[in-house]
This record gives structure tokens, sequence and C-alpha cells, in this order.
């Protein structure tokens, strides 16, 4: 989980605070605008930096909100008079957030590259809209005549054309967001959030309706970047259809690389060295100073003459040198400086209340299941009952249709034909985040855990899934049997106390594997869905989890697909094979490895040895 | 309606065109999985070769015979040295890479053709077109354009369908480890992928200069739409590729008469609704 900053960046960020603040002492108005640029431009990149680095949506778009912030200055401001700050910082936050709710439902359907695209495209139509038509200028640009005024009633409170008040305006505002996002990042929407970064599946498959998430995400950062934009547009007084386009968004994007992705503070880093690289890159008589270092003074002169005449050129090898030289971003430097970061110590648990009381667990129906894809039948006509309270196998050679088969009980695919029923309610076709609402958990295949988050913090976020209220801002409004739930699971998945607090990251596969099912006790899930949880552990942690399997029936029913022929038939109480997406045999393990049918079609030679 | 069918016609001349360049796109990102913003460069470099190699050989055809190559050992040159540490990198690194490209080669094309358009000969013997009514011609240029881009077309789809090496295109799109598993060096292959994607946006840029003007820039639409493009057909997809291409070319040809205002937010509106249909693009695999 994003961590709050180490004492060596707090130094780093302080000593830049205190530099601004001084700035107006002995800055001259040139360098007081520039200043004020880099921190808008700080607001606006680290909005950016919830959607990339925080909740892993690369968008090509968003300086569509920070254009869009920048208009509504220019649309709510009379001709020849101020417009009160007031109205207008609310007004532009609002117009952003509005057409970001609009595109994000749209853009946040699709993932990765198309994402890229997609927001790129929207970007481009925002931009098509101003540079096309006839509104506010067009091409050409609007001017903003009066600069707008914090104003109640009469009284003046903070003139934007006083330059002084305007920058430490601004340089409040970008401390307030940065505090503000920092804090949002870490409460439990936040971690949600960083969960669906990380690994998207699974939190959907513990019940989080990740759409709503990430469109919610998406529309705090375009408000906050509509926010950035009305700042902007009072800076110069002037607007113009560049502000939405795409280059605007590649430089936002650059800011946040530069700077560290993900780590909240690093983009403003890189706003403001992408700045300071730029303006020293246009200026010739900095560059020959530098270059006067190397050579003598007419060599340096004309060198720097060369580089200021196309500093863009130069920008662009200072920031390919850059990416691959620290693609972690200036933020990735300083933490490498900051060390390891400690680590929390594990808090004591009370030992458990003792007697244990034995929960519903739920039963699962299949009807006539059918999947086709095309012409080909994955999984074809399969009526089968798992009972509450046991453990289910399901095993079948290799194309069978099993992935198939539980994809759809869980809700991954739609069924084609047929039904299925968790406690007499249809669920068939529903959503994944919906059937695990309802109390279904699965795993896959690919352990998937929060690689980055602690044991304990993956448990948090599932646990965080069964408690209604979607969007949760706050710690506070943790429950009490919230903690409960969490140190249950932990314990009931067999995770000692003193490996809860380790980065999953740095678990054994096995205990991986543990973590997965203690996050879907988290949830809340009766039933629990496991695609192949033994694969690729050796025999010690083979024994260790069948034994877990056992334990857990007690207050849940459990479906597995296991290859693992010797620990599924110790461990389960019924099995199901599949063979060419059609129900071979369904019984008990000895009835199963008495059936002619099955050792003919699936056992074969092991069957015989079995018998043997 | 006259203005409708010439409309018609220019629109499928340029979804011919945009084809070449978005080819290019999907192949690499398809195969490589890079993200190329560059690629609208190559196209400008297209265009500017075309009317540096034009004052020499005094035809077009002639500068594409000699442009194309030069393209690709430049497309051969770009992967070396920059592309290739791209591989195993995010996309966030490789667009922010491929940016820092825009602004070297934007400022390369500055100081070697300066900032003013430039205008390239349509060659003598296709002067004139095609008489269409009393008023309207069809030019015999913009006429043998198309006609060489489908040629292309054709072309690349033999050789992706037929031969050893679209082959093995076609596997290393499909599953990239598989075929490094089979013993095909991928590095050869992407380098290969790389540079065909450059030669064919400079093959467009070239055969596009006639048509307008040369101007700094003018690979950053094309860029734009031809991703776009690439997302309407779905990643990889050569077919899907040139079907949203020429979708792509008379919806904005016929927005132009129709919603003048709009023009180009009927391309995006396009894609939007293709993508909430098809998340995946239109023969792409789900995204």
């Amino acid at each position: 989980m994003l961590a709050l900053p180490r004492p060596l960046v707090l130094v780093v960020l302080a000593a830049l605070l205190g530099f601004a603040i001084a700035l107006p002492f002995f800055g001259g108005p040139f360098a007081l605008k520039l200043a004020t640029r880099i921190m808008i431009a700080g607001i606006f990149v680290i909005s950016l930096d919830l959607l990339i680095g925080v909740t892993g949506m690369v968008s090509f778009g968003h300086a569509l909100y920070f254009g869009l912030g920048a208009y509504s200055l220019y649309f709510i401001s009379p001709d020849s008079a101020a417009a009160n700050a007031f109205v207008a910082l609310p007004f532009g936050i609002a117009l952003a957030a509005v057409v970001a709710l609009a595109v994000g439902s749209v853009a946040v359907l699709t993932k990765g590259f198309y994402f890229i695209m997609v927001t790129l495209a929207f970007g481009q139509m925002g931009f098509s809209l101003f540079f096309d038509t006839k509104i506010a200028g067009g091409t050409d640009g609007a001017y903003i005549n009066v600069r707008p005024i914090f104003s109640i009633g009469s009284q003046q409170l903070l003139n934007f054309s006083n330059r002084t008040a305007f920058f430490y305006f601004c340089l409040a505002a970008l401390v307030l967001s940065y505090v503000l996002l920092l804090w949002l990042v870490r409460t439990p929407f936040g971690r949600v959030l960083q969960g669906i970064h990380h690994n998207e599946a699974r939190m959907s498959a513990l019940g989080f309706n990740t759409y709503a998430y990430k469109l919610a995400s998406y529309v705090i950062a375009a408000a906050m970047a509509g926010f950035a934009g009305v700042l902007f547009a009072a800076i110069d007084g002037y607007v113009a259809p560049e502000l939405l386009g795409w280059r605007e968004s590649g430089l936002a994007i650059m800011m946040v690389v530069l700077g560290g992705a993900g780590t909240l503070y690093g983009p403003v880093l890189g706003a403001i060295l992408y700045s300071m690289v730029e303006e020293t890159l246009k200026s010739s008589t900095e560059l020959s100073a530098f270059f006067s270092l190397f050579a003598n003074t007419a060599t340096a002169k004309w060198l720097g003459g060369i580089v200021a005449n196309s500093w863009s050129m130069a920008l662009g090898f200072f920031l390919i040198a850059t990416v691959l030289a620290a693609p972690k971003g200036v933020a990735g430097f300083i933490e490498k400086f900051a060390g390891e970061a400690k680590r929390a110590r594990p808090k004591e648990i009370a030992p458990s209340s003792g007697e244990r009381k034995r929960a519903s667990a739920m039963r699962l129906e299949v009807e006539n299941l059918k999947r086709a894809f095309g012409g080909l039948v994955a999984v074809n006509g399969v009526s089968v009952q798992f009972p509450p309270n046991q453990v289910h196998g399901i095993i079948g050679p290799n194309g069978a249709g099993k992935t198939t088969f539980i994809n759809v009980l869980s809700g991954a695919l739609k069924p084609t034909e047929g039904s299925v029923r968790l406690e007499n309610q249809e669920i068939g076709g529903q959503r994944p985040h919906t059937i695990a609402r309802k109390g279904l958990g699965r795993s896959y295949q690919r352990t998937n855990v929060i690689l980055p988050f602690t044991a304990r913090e993956n448990c948090l976020l599932a646990a965080q899934a069964q408690f209604p209220s979607p969007f949760r801002f706050s710690n506070q409004w943790r429950r009490k049997d919230e903690d409960e739930t969490i140190e249950k699971a932990l314990r009931a998945a067999g995770i000692t106390p003193e490996r809860a607090d380790i980065k999953a990251a740095n678990l054994s596969l096995g205990e991986q594997r543990q973590l997965v099912i203690a996050m879907l006790i988290a949830s809340g899930a009766k039933l629990l869905l496991l695609d192949e949880p033994l694969a690729g552990m050796g025999p010690e942690e083979t024994g260790r989890v069948t034994a877990l399997l056992r334990e857990l029936s007690a207050d849940h029913t459990i479906v597995l697909i296991e290859h693992d022929m010797d620990a599924i038939f110790a461990a389960a109480d019924t099995l199901t094979v599949l063979v060419e997406g059609k129900l071979l045999a369904h019984g008990t393990p000895e009835e199963i490895r008495s059936s002619a049918a099955v050792r003919e079609a699936y056992l074969g030679e092991w069957g015989q040895e079995a018998k043997q | 309606m006259d203005l409708a069918l010439i409309q018609l016609l220019n629109g499928v001349q340029y979804g011919l065109l945009i084809f070449l360049a978005a080819s290019g796109l999907t192949l690499v990102f398809g195969i490589m999985g890079v993200i190329n913003l560059s690629h609208g460069s190559f196209y400008m470099l297209g265009a500017y070769c075309a009317l540096t190699l034009t004052q020499f050989t005094g035809d077009i055809f002639l500068s594409l015979l000699l442009g194309v190559p030069l393209a690709f050992v430049f497309g051969v040159i770009i992967e070396w040295l920059f592309i290739r540490r791209l591989y195993d990198r995010d996309h966030l690194q490789q667009v922010l890479l491929t940016f820092a490209l825009i602004l070297i080669f934007n400022e390369a094309q500055k100081l070697l053709w300066g900032s003013h358009p430039h205008s390239v000969p349509v060659p003598g013997y296709l002067q004139g077109g095609f008489k269409i009514s009393e008023l309207l011609t069809y030019p015999y240029y913009r006429v043998a354009v198309a006609a060489f881009c489908v040629a292309l077309a054709l072309g690349m789809m033999f050789v992706i369908q037929k031969t050893r090496i679209g082959r093995v295109i076609r596997a290393g799109e499909s599953n990239r480890e598989m075929v490094e598993a089979l013993g095909i060096d991928s590095r050869l292959l992407f380098r290969f992928v790389f540079a065909a994607g450059v030669a064919l946006a400079a093959t467009a840029g070239i055969v596009a200069a006639p048509l307008e003007s040369v101007y700094p820039g003018i690979g950053e639409p094309i860029l734009i739409i031809s991703f776009v493009v690439v997302v309407i057909g779905g990643i990889g997809s050569i077919k899907g590729a040139f079907l949203g291409a020429i979708l792509i070319g008379v919806a904005d040809a016929l927005g132009k008469v129709y919603f003048p205002a709009f023009s180009s937010s009927v391309v995006y509106a396009l894609m939007a609704a293709v993508l909430i249909a098809r998340p995946g693009g239109l023969f792409g695999r789900a995204a």
C-alpha cells in the first residue's frame, strides 16, 4: 500500500516548500510567474498520478479536463469585470467532473492500450470542438480581460491579479491537493483503487464493482485537473484549444513518469524538473555558462546558441536518457537513498474465543449447463449438485472444460444455456462481483494476490468488500467486526501472525495460495471455488493445504479443480468427472475409483495402479 | 450530389492512405507490444523525403523507389538505437520515450527543411483528371494513389497469409513467447517488423506529398487517426486496420460535407460507438 512519505522525502519536500515560500522576497516577476506555472502543473500532474500510479489507468487525454477548467473561467468571466473565484472555481471543477462522468462511463469499459487510445481520442474530440468551431475564438483562443477575485459581497479577499497573492494561493492549493490525495489513497476507497491497479480480476472476484471504482477515480482526477485549469487560465488570462490537446496530455504523462508514478509527490518533482530543464535549454546564456565549464568561452557560446536554438531536440534526448537510466523517476532515486521502509510491527491478536460456531455454508446446484464458443461446446449439458459443508473435486483430462465450467459458475463467463443456483437463487449470467457479494468466492489458477500489500492488508481489502457501503473514505468507519473477520480469516487459512505483516510479494508460493483462501474467507464467501489450489506445490505444502481445506469445510462449501489425483481423492467428499464438456460421473471417491467408465475414459493406467 | 460523390471518392482514397500508416502501427503494437507515438514522424519523414528526392529525380514514383528502402534502413537504425530498449518496459515508458522521439524528429525536420510549407509536383503524365460532370473532374493522381494503395494492401495480405515470414508474424501476434520457444529469433523479427512499419508509414507520406502541401507537423493528425483506426480494427489485425481505415476515411470525408462544424468529432464518435459494442475492436481479441 502507498506509504506515507519517508523522512528523507519529507525533508526534500519541506526544503522545496521553504524555498517556494521565500521566493517572492528575492525572485523577480519572471521567476514568480514560472513558479506559479509549476505549482499549477503540479496540481494537474498529481491528479493524473491518481489515475496512472494509483489506479493504474494510463490516460492520454487528461488535458481535456485541464483545458475545460481553463475555458470555464473564460465562459464565466464577464467581459469587463472580474469573476468571483468562489463561483469560478467550483464551476470549473463541476464542468470537468460532469464531462469526465460522461466520457469515463465509456472509456472505463476498456483497459490497457485501448484505454490509452480512447482517452486520447476523447481528448482530441474536445480539442477539435474548440479548434474547428467558433466557440471562444476558435483556433485563435480567447482572452479573459479581468482576473477573478475571491469576494464576499463587496469585500475583496484575494485578487488573482496580485501576482504574489496568487502565487501563495497556488502554493497552498498544491499542498492541499497533495495532502488530500495522499489521504484519499490511504482510505479504504484508495486501498481498493490500488488493489485494482495490481489485480483487477482479484478485486472483482472479491465482490468489488471495479467499474464504479475506476469511474470514481477518473471523475475525482478530472475534477482536480479542472481546478488546476481554472488557475492556469488566471495566469495569463488567455485560453487556447492547445490546452486540451494531446501534446498537453503527453507532457503531463511525461512529468508523472519523470518524477516517479505512484508516489503522488514524485510528479510534482517531475513538473519542477521538467520546467527547469526546459527553461535552461531555451536560454542560450545559461547554456553558455554551463558549457564554459568544459570549453573556452567562444566555443561555449557557440554550443549554447546551437542547443538553445533546437532546445526541444535537446529536451527529447534528456527525456530519453532519463527514462532509460531512471525508470522510476526522481522519486525512485530519492527512495533508493531513503533505504528500505521499516516494517510495521505485527499487532498482537487476542486468542480466539475458542468455540467455533458452525457457519451456514452454501449449496450450489447446476442444471443442464451449456457454454459454447462459436461452434465449440466447452461445457455441454452438465447437471450436478454440490451440497453444503463438503469438499467437492472436479477432475477431468486437459481440455475437458473444467475451467470453463467454473468460469461460468463464478460469472466470468455467461452460460449459453441452463441454470446455476446458489441457495436456490439463480445466479447464472450475473456479473462476477454480484455473484461474489452473494457468497461465492473464487481463486484463479495463477495465484493472484495484491503483491505490494501485506497479507493483512490483502485481507482488509477483502473484508471491506463484504460490508455494503461501496466507497468508504475513512478508516474510522471500519467496523469492529471487520478486524475480527480478518484475524479469523488469517488464522483459518493458517497464516501465522508473524507472517501477516509481510508483503505478499515476499511470501512463498504456498503461503500466497493460503492468502488467497484467507482473502476469500475474509470477503465473507461461504462457497469457495478454487482453481488448482495445489498446482506447483511440494508434498509438504500439499499436505498442509489439503488439511486446511478439510478443516474449512466445517463452515464452507468447497469446490475445486485439481490435477493432483492422490491429494484430491484423499481430500474430497464427492468427485465430478468431466470429459469433453460432458458429465461422465459424479460420486464419492470410492464410487469414482471403481467406475469402469471413468477408468476407461480418463484414469487409464493410473486407475490400474490404484486398483492394485 | 456530385460533391458528395467526390467526397466519397476522396474518403476512400484517404482511407487507403491511412491504412498504410495504421497497418504499420497495428503490427508494431500487436507483435512487439510497443506503443509507438513517433509513428506519425515517419509519415512526415516520407513526405519530406518525397520533397527532396523529387527535386533530384523529378518524379514522385522514382522518389518512392529510392525513399522506401531508405525509410526501411532508418527504421532499423531507430529500432537498434531506441525501440529495442522498450520491449521489457511498461506502456508508460514507451509512451514517454516515443513522445521524446517526436520532439527530436520535429526539431530535426525544422533544421533540415525549415518551417515553411512546400509543395511537391504531380508528375506530368498524371496531370488532369476524369470528367465526372460539366464542372467536376477527379484527378488522375488520386486514382493512381488509390490503385497503388490497393495493390500494396493486397500484397501485404498475400505476404501475411501465404509466406513463411507472414506465418511467423501471425504467430508472433497471437503468442510472442511461443514464437521464441520455437526457436525464432524474436530480435530479428522485431527489427524487421518495426522497419517495415516505418517503411509503410513513409510510403504513405511519399505518395501523399503531391496531394497536399508538405509542412511541419504533417504527421501528427495521421498518428492520431491511425490510433483510432487500430482501436476500431482491433490491435494487430491487418484486416481490421483496412476496414477501419476505409470506414474512418469515408466518415471523415462525409462528415466534412454534412457536419462541417463537427467533422473531426464524427471520427471519434464512431470509435466510441465501436468500442461500446466491441471493446476489443472489430477484429480484435477481447481486451
